[in-house]
């Protein structure tokens, strides 16, 4: 993992200072209510429905054990003793008060942490792969090009003040987990012919209230290029970005508006120059960053002889702990939340926060400790937070699987559900927002209840629900297989159903089924949207290829011939 | 308050902004060639079109001032004459006087005085001297402790490209 050098710590501090300053002077009156607000978004803090909410920056979703204890310890000392992980990969606190700030701000710094730019009209959090570095379908570890990104945005003296929001996904590996199609910039690590490094540059994709999937802006930029490059299209965008109307602000505006074409022109005549003239970097500079990345120890021999018993081998020479053959209830969860790693001695181990009962991506400053605790026993102290709001222990060691099963499973935090119909991606609604039209965590809840059968829903497969409380998706209703978005209608809560979008490679938006449908309805809806597509799945084809293949109408008839 | 120049206050400030339909005084245009340094120019701020259009009719003046929809990149052959370049921000959130700085001390190489007007706040002096502004006129008084702090506080940063504002 990446460590701060002095150089680090010195900005983190005066950063937490000059909020510390620009708090007192609010305070005592000299700073308003609107400048205040601006100073504040930057530093990571919204005022909610119910208290000011503080959204810390897990930069692409990598934690220490000793960070993870940090944020625990926050959640003790200043909130109602749990956080919400988010599907941009940070943590979220709601309940925190106004003065608390800088000194969580310092306490967060003390560990490297920090929630600068985790909102307001500037450059986010850099996203990316939660099993980078782990899975074997990589081209490239993403992270050191994260933290490229990271500190090359962090106060940037240029781009602070955008037209609005802005936020970079990265991923390295061949399979996209990082949805890198619905960021504003999207980037994919790749190799041309001759084996360079380099990426395929994705621009303007997003949700909220106009979706759209990112376009390619360049198939192939050299990786040395990547920060210039990264700074001609932001000064395009601060520059020719809408600024009159909120909701048309976004980069994916600009370029839907311009064409891709004119755009890209746009963007390589700034950078025919400004290559010249902006920040870059040198090779010691990435080599550094990918030092502090290495791969997993390689666990010589194979795994062996641990309490999980001696592992066997799989068909495919893969090596299985042999309790999944004793004990279904472990076996069930090995195979729904566990994920080959490069290493055959390793896996991949997904700790659900969709437990029942729990609002989705919730996690108790107890379980934050245990995991910390886990991660430094199983997984070489690191913890990563996902896009679905997971979390992910990168490099267990086979045989030390039964026994951090064993571990999870009384801390609520084994449901083995990973990918299936109950992980679902919620927004925190009108419980805690205070844009949200719909209670979302009620409507995960219903749908919870209803479809609680392990067994269906591993025959089920795959399938996403995604349920966002109003139009800006911050659920990302519009890439789910089943997407749910709320809507107020004479005051009541209705729900708005789409069907097979997808986030990943391929990114595609759902499509709308038909006339909002009531809140008590939704869940059953939803049942017979499930039915439509066992009915007609070829085998093996996935819930938005069926959708598809077949069209919206023959899911849509099941829903509404029912309801009628 | 005053203009701010090199972190302190200057009240000696001789720019007048001319409105777009007032007649140019005859020394409008600065110091005229030919005469001595001592001489005093008559600096007018005018709008980037009439900046434009006196020079089209050969009177080039030595200031302009650039508001946000203006393209700075216009200003590539006057830069020999220009002495000010103001840079409008009739909001402090509108970005896009970051990028004019920057594009007129990178891009274009302008040497001369860059500054901020308009809605200009203590907490963005940082961001603006790191993008290429040398003054500037704040809205509210500021307590010379709250400047210092503004231009001193980060000894570091991530883009060094960008100067950073160094004060005492």
């Amino acid at each position: 993992m990446y460590r701060y050098t002095e150089h680090d710590r010195t900005f983190l501090e005066a950063r937490v200072e000059e909020f510390r300053d620009q708090l007192a002077r609010y305070r005592a009156g000299a700073i308003g209510e609107d400048e205040f607000k601006q100073l504040r978004l930057r530093n990571g803090l919204y005022v909610q429905r119910h208290a000011p909410m503080l959204r810390v920056a897990i930069p692409y979703g990598m934690l220490s054990s000793g960070q993870l204890r940090t944020l625990a310890s926050v959640a003790r000392k200043y909130d109602r003793g749990y956080g919400h992980v988010t599907t941009r990969q940070n943590m979220q606190f709601n309940w925190p008060a106004l003065d608390d700030v800088p000194d969580i701000l310092a306490e967060l710094a003390t560990v490297d942490m920090h929630a600068i730019q985790t909102s307001g009209n500037c450059i986010r959090n850099t996203t990316s792969d939660p099993l980078a570095g782990a899975t074997g379908d990589e081209i490239e570890d993403p992270r050191p090009w994260c933290e490229l990104i990271r500190q090359w945005s962090t106060l940037h003296p240029e781009f602070n003040w955008l037209p609005r929001k802005f936020k970079i996904a990265v991923t390295g590996a061949e399979s996209d987990r990082a949805a890198v199609q619905v960021h504003d910039i999207g980037l994919r690590l790749v190799r041309d012919t001759g084996g360079a490094l380099g990426f395929e540059v994705f621009v303007g994709g997003g949700l909220g209230r106009t979706p759209f999937i990112g376009k390619t802006l360049r198939e192939f930029l050299p990786a040395a290029d990547l920060l210039t490059y990264l700074a001609a299209i932001l000064r395009v965008y601060n520059l020719e970005g809408r600024r009159d109307n909120l909701y048309k602000a976004r980069i994916k505006i600009l370029v839907n508006a311009m064409g891709i074409d004119a755009f890209r022109e746009r963007v390589e005549a700034d950078w025919n120059v400004s290559r010249d003239f902006d920040d870059t970097f040198d090779t010691a500079t990435i080599d550094a960053l990918r030092a502090a990345f290495p791969p997993a120890p390689p666990l010589a021999g194979g795994a062996g002889g641990g309490v999980g018993g001696a592992p066997g081998l799989a068909a495919d020479g893969r090596i299985v702990p042999e309790r999944t053959l004793s004990d279904p209830l472990f076996n069930q969860w090995y195979r729904a939340n566990t994920r080959d790693h490069k290493d055959p001695a390793r896996r991949i181990v997904y700790v659900s926060l969709k437990a029942p009962g729990r609002p989705a991506g919730d996690i108790t400053a107890l379980q934050m400790d245990a995991v910390a605790d886990l991660a430094e026993r199983h997984s070489l102290g690191e913890v990563r937070t996902t896009h679905e709001q997971n979390l992910v222990l990168a490099h267990v060691p086979v045989d030390e699987l039964f026994e951090l099963w064993r571990a999870l499973r009384p801390l609520g935090l084994a449901t083995p559900n990973i990918g299936h119909l109950s992980d679902m991606i919620v927004c925190p609604g009108l419980d805690f927002c205070s844009l949200a039209n719909a209670g979302t965590l009620a409507i995960y809840d219903q749908i919870y209840t209803r479809f609680d059968d392990l067994d269906y829903l591993h025959e089920l497969g795959d399938v996403s629900i995604k349920i966002s409380g109003c139009m800006n998706a911050c659920g990302h209703h519009h890439v789910g297989d089943i997407g749910v978005l709320g809507v107020e209608k004479n005051g009541e809560e209705w729900y708005q159903l789409t069907i097979g979008g997808h986030a990943g490679d391929a990114a595609a938006l759902g499509r709308r089924l038909g006339k909002a449908i009531p809140k008590q309805d939704v869940a059953t809806a939803i049942g017979h949207l499930l039915d439509a597509y066992v009915a007609n799945r070829e085998p093996g084809e996935s819930f938005h290829d069926a959708v598809d293949r077949l069209g919206v109408e023959p899911f849509k008839e099941t829903v509404y011939a029912t309801a009628a | 308050m005053p203009l701010l120049r090199n972190g302190r206050a200057d009240a000696d400030d001789p720019w007048v902004r001319l409105d777009d339909d007032a007649p140019l005084p005859s020394t409008a245009t600065g110091r005229p060639a030919g005469l001595p340094e001592s001489s005093p120019p008559a600096p007018v701020l005018l709008g980037l079109a009439r900046f434009l259009a006196e020079a089209a009719g050969g009177t080039v003046a030595t200031g302009v001032l650039l508001a946000p929809d203006d393209d700075p990149l216009v200003l590539a052959p006057y830069l020999g004459r220009l002495q000010l370049v103001a840079v409008d921000f009739p909001v402090y959130t509108d970005g896009r006087g970051y990028s004019h700085a920057r594009l007129l001390r990178e891009r274009l190489g302008y040497g001369g005085e860059v500054r901020a007007i308009g809605d200009v706040r203590v907490d963005q002096l940082a961001f603006m001297v790191r993008a290429g502004f040398d003054t500037f006129d704040l809205v509210d008084e500021i307590d010379a402790a709250t400047l210092h702090a503004a231009l001193s506080r980060y000894r570091t940063s991530y883009q060094p490209s960008y100067a950073l504002a160094i004060a005492g």
